[in-house]
């Protein structure tokens, strides 16, 4: 009945935001002529959803001009694109911030961040020119401009960077951006236009029917095993022992699933309002309690909610993040159990919070070619006490065989730096918490600021720190969700999944490879407010910015203000670390990592 | 740093509270045996007493410098909190009756006094009233608390206005306008702001609840309407009372020490004055 409840069905209204609402006739005419679209079998499509229909919804035309950054590696995006005439240039090597306009983060000394403090003007969020405009700083080069409707980058001296640069030319016909649009994973390069280029630009909706045309699938389904699935795959931490050989038999036998909406962001203000019944009950099922493992699932992206039935309902047990793993408990024992013991069942249901993109290795494989290559240690649990029992047993045969599953792990020793301590998920004590941080999707936060409302006197020095180190303008409001003694505070978390990162048309919003703070490079900030409202948190405000002495920057041709995006940038480059953090008198505010549950718990754990 | 590491907060406690009393007893010893071999240990507590100032003030100081890493504001309130403590004892070595002879040092020891006891008061209020914060309905920031004072008055004068039955009309709108109108409208008064107490928010209620009987289905659910608004007022002023409490605390306590200082470096001038 359940399982009844969940089916992901596809409604017919699901194109009543098209990606283009410009899109023409002709232009579906025009695109159904060349390839692939010109060889697929219209006959795959449902009726709901056919192929014209994908073209003229899920599809926008895009011209870029030579030079012309496409996608930037790091980037996070819904939409693959199609060469349809020109070349573009898919970069081996990365290039630099510089190169793609961004400011690469500057750590400043102790005697800067005085002047800094003390040279402040009286108006918040104050620039200099080349601080509004990467074109005012480029010497004349007009780096950053409009192609059609769209801004755009351009680099600087293609044909060098193309010399110093191993590159690949991708043709008509040819498709890039679709692992990253499919698999919520960052760009793996940077692709720019070498020649003036036609492109269709398809969102991962419409590329997720497309593959109701077999060739199509095809050719997507064997780039993707070949090319990054063993990436993926050897991501796990629970892999990274296995042999080559072993590696590709998991590789040929794993399969791909998706599950739920990848712009979770769009219902997230609804869904947040539900009452956690409610809200299980709406998520997508990935495996119900009670069956047979078959598979082990591992998440690739996006999150998973670990329920128990309980009375009548379902209560939240863990939440999964990437990496994780579900079902490996159950798969372990029953691989390793005497024939003369019953196979264990799951334990838990799975369901997909917002989306789900899961890896499933078949238990046949697993047992195989896995198991064998997994350090005692990193086992579960019941699998452990089965190995201990095992061999206790055969040391003592007179010995009852009792319930292996609800023995206690005895202490054993490991290392704990080098094996991967939760492999299955993470857990508070208290379910209602962690009902709180699924429900609000907190879970997705690496850096969330968390203060302890019995301890935090309301004085906000916290917020006066950030303003005083950020231009006057504090980057965050001290207001958000409260849970008991704790208020989930409305500054950016640098999340795992960065919704806010989806759409930037200049990639001026970006994740730093290092530390994972996401922040926004002002000078090719072209204002256009899409992360603001991606951002599901609502955590990054829209500012008119001042020179000095107060007066706005406008655009010269329209005369508007010029808006920069602005949020917490983790106080990058300063010596001081998060000045929030620091200004606290009373220890009452930390930034924490709320994907994992021990540092929330060992620090609640710590002031009793 | 990580957040979820060291040790607890319990056994910090106890650990730097420790520390103090002994070292506490090691300057008293001091002062001792310098008083036996009959020196003059007014010297040495008194230049404790100003160097334990001097650190005092340091936590302003630290405040006021956020760009740099000295340190979390909040190591330095606990370094704070237990320098105040070894000096108000070394005061007590300094001067040991209650409030010094003369004037200068009669004021000198007011203000030190004062100072103490509301620093003492400070760890007080700093550790209790966050609590009682957090227990009420609502976080409501400091600088927001007009604007949502504002939006609660509004939505009562809506509920009212938005009644259709007569009866209801008559009899919610002459209490509107006798009893809830003064109270959204205005701000707390300051006998509220000063001791904050649940008689306003009990008697509105209880008016309103007695006007139950002279009302019908509509009348009793706006009646409910203000209720829950009045309740949520009476939050808000309770919020506000306690925050601001908090506030003028920290003003005064820093004010208060700025005059002490300045009042001890006077004391030490004069003293080394008279004695050179
Ligand atoms: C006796 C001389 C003292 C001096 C000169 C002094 C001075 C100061 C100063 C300058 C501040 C910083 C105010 C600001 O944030 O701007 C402060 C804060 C504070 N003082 Fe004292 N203090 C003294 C004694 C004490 C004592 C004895 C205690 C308690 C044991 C105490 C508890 C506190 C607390 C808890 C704060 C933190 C205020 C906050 O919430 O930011 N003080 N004091
Ligand atoms: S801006 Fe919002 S979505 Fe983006 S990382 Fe920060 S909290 Fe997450
Ligand atoms: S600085 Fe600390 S005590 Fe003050 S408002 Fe911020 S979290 Fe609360």
């Amino acid at each position: 009945m359940e399982s009844a409840e969940t089916i992901p069905v596809q409604r017919p209204s699901r194109w009543d935001e098209p990606l283009d609402a410009s899109m023409t006739d002709a232009d579906v005419a025009w695109l159904r002529t060349r390839g692939p679209f010109n060889q697929m079998d219209q006959s795959a499509f449902p009726k709901a959803t056919p192929l014209t229909g994908i073209l003229r919804h899920d599809c926008r035309l895009r011209r870029v001009e030579p030079g012309e950054v496409i996608v930037r590696e790091g980037d996070y995006g819904n939409s693959a694109f199609l060469v349809i005439t020109g070349n573009v240039r898919v970069l081996v090597d990365s290039l630099t911030e510089t190169q793609l306009g961004r400011q690469p983060t500057r750590s400043i000394g102790w005697g800067e961040a005085l002047t800094r403090f003390l040279r402040r003007s009286p108006h918040p969020e104050t620039r200099t020119p080349e601080q509004v405009s990467l074109n005012a700083a480029g010497g004349g080069h007009q780096s950053i401009r409009r192609v059609d409707d769209h801004p755009a980058i351009f680099l600087q001296d293609i044909d060098g960077v193309l010399r110093r640069h191993e590159s690949v030319s991708l043709g008509p016909g040819e498709l890039f951006g679709e692992v990253a649009a499919m698999y919520r994973s960052p760009r793996t390069a940077t692709v720019i236009a070498e020649t003036e280029a036609a492109l269709v630009e398809i969102r991962w909706q419409g590329l997720r029917i497309l593959r109701r045309d077999r060739r199509f699938a095809d050719t997507l389904e064997q780039h993707y095993r070949r090319h990054w699935l063993p990436v993926h795959l050897r991501e796990i931490p629970l892999l990274r022992y296995l042999p080559e050989e072993n590696m590709q038999r998991v590789i040929q036998a794993t399969e791909l699933r998706s599950y739920g909406r990848m712009e979770w962001n769009a219902d997230y203000r609804k869904t947040r309002q539900l009452h956690p019944a409610e809200q299980i009950a709406s998520e997508p099922l990935v495996v119900d309690q009670g069956q047979l493992p078959t598979e082990l699932i591992v998440v690739r992206s996006g999150f998973g909610r670990m329920c128990v039935r309980h009375g009548a309902a379902h209560r939240t047990v863990a939440y999964l993040g990437k990496g994780h793993l579900f079902g490996i408990d159950e798969i372990a024992f029953n691989a390793m159990r005497p024939e003369s013991m019953s196979a264990l069942l799951y334990q838990h249901s799975l369901h997909a919070v917002g989306f789900l993109d899961a890896l499933a290795i078949p238990i046949e494989v697993f047992a195989t070619e896995v198991l064998p290559h997994i350090r005692k240690s990193e086992l579960p649990e019941s699998a452990q006490a089965l190995q201990r029992s095992f061999t206790e047993k055969r040391k003592d045969r007179r010995r009852h065989r009792s319930d292996q599953r609800s023995e206690p792990a005895a202490s054993f020793s490991h290392d704990p730096s080098q094996d991967v301590r939760h492999p299955t998920g993470v857990s508070f004590e208290s379910t209602s918490l962690l009902e709180f941080v699924v429900q609000h999707r907190l879970n997705n936060g690496r850096d969330a600021m968390v203060i302890d409302l019995h301890r935090c006197t309301r004085c906000d020095d916290c917020v006066k720190a950030c303003g005083d180190v950020h231009d006057g303008n504090p980057r965050f409001v001290r207001q958000g969700a409260v849970h008991d003694r704790l208020q989930f505070v409305q500054a950016c978390m640098h999340c795992s999944d960065p919704v806010c990162m989806i759409g930037c048309p200049t990639g001026a919003i970006a994740r730093d490879q290092n530390t994972g703070v996401v922040s926004i490079h002002d000078s090719i900030c072209v204002g256009c407010g899409v992360c603001a409202a991606a951002c599901p948190y609502e955590n990054i405000a829209m500012a008119e910015v001042v020179d000095r002495k107060g007066r706005p920057f406008v655009d010269q041709a329209s005369g508007r203000a010029i808006r920069k995006a602005t949020k917490c940038d983790q106080c990058s480059g300063l010596p001081s670390g998060p000045a929030c953090v620091a200004a606290c008198p009373h220890d009452a505010l930390v930034r924490i990592d709320l994907s994992e549950s021990p540092p929330l718990s060992h620090w609640l754990e710590k002031r009793g | 740093m990580n957040p979820s590491q060291g040790p607890s907060l319990k056994l910090r406690r106890t650990i730097a509270l420790s520390a103090t009393l002994v070292v506490i007893a090691v300057f008293w010893g001091i002062a001792e045996w310098e008083a036996a071999r009959l020196g003059r240990p007014a010297f040495f507590t008194g230049f404790t007493l100003l160097s334990g100032l001097v650190i005092l003030m340091l936590l302003g100081v630290r405040r006021r410098l956020p760009f740099w890493p000295l340190g979390s504001v909040s190591t330095w309130t606990q370094i704070h909190l237990y320098v105040g403590l070894f000096t108000t004892a070394i005061y007590v070595v300094h001067v040991p009756v209650l409030i010094a002879g003369g004037m200068l040092e009669s004021f000198l020891s007011i203000v030190f006094l004062m100072v103490t006891a509301s620093g003492f008061y400070g760890i007080y209020a700093s550790r209790t009233l966050p609590k009682r914060l957090t227990a009420v309905e609502g976080q409501h920031r400091f600088d927001r608390i007009d604007w949502v004072r504002h939006q609660i008055a509004a939505a009562a004068e809506k509920a009212c206005q938005q009644i259709s039955e007569a009866s209801a009309k008559q009899v919610l709108q002459t209490f509107y306008q006798q009893a809830l109108s003064p109270f959204f409208v205005s701000r707390p008064s300051v006998a509220y702001v000063i001791a904050p107490n649940g008689n306003r928010r009990r008697q509105l209620l209880g008016d309103l609840k007695e006007l139950d009987r002279y009302l019908e289905d509509e009348g009793r659910r706006v009646a409910g309407q203000l209720a829950a608004l009045v309740r949520r007022r009476d939050d808000l002023d309770y919020q506000f009372a306690l925050q601001l409490r908090l506030r003028c605390w920290v003003v005064f306590h820093s004010l208060l020490s700025l005059v002490l200082l300045a009042a001890a470096l006077v004391h030490m001038l004069v003293v080394l004055q008279y004695i050179g």
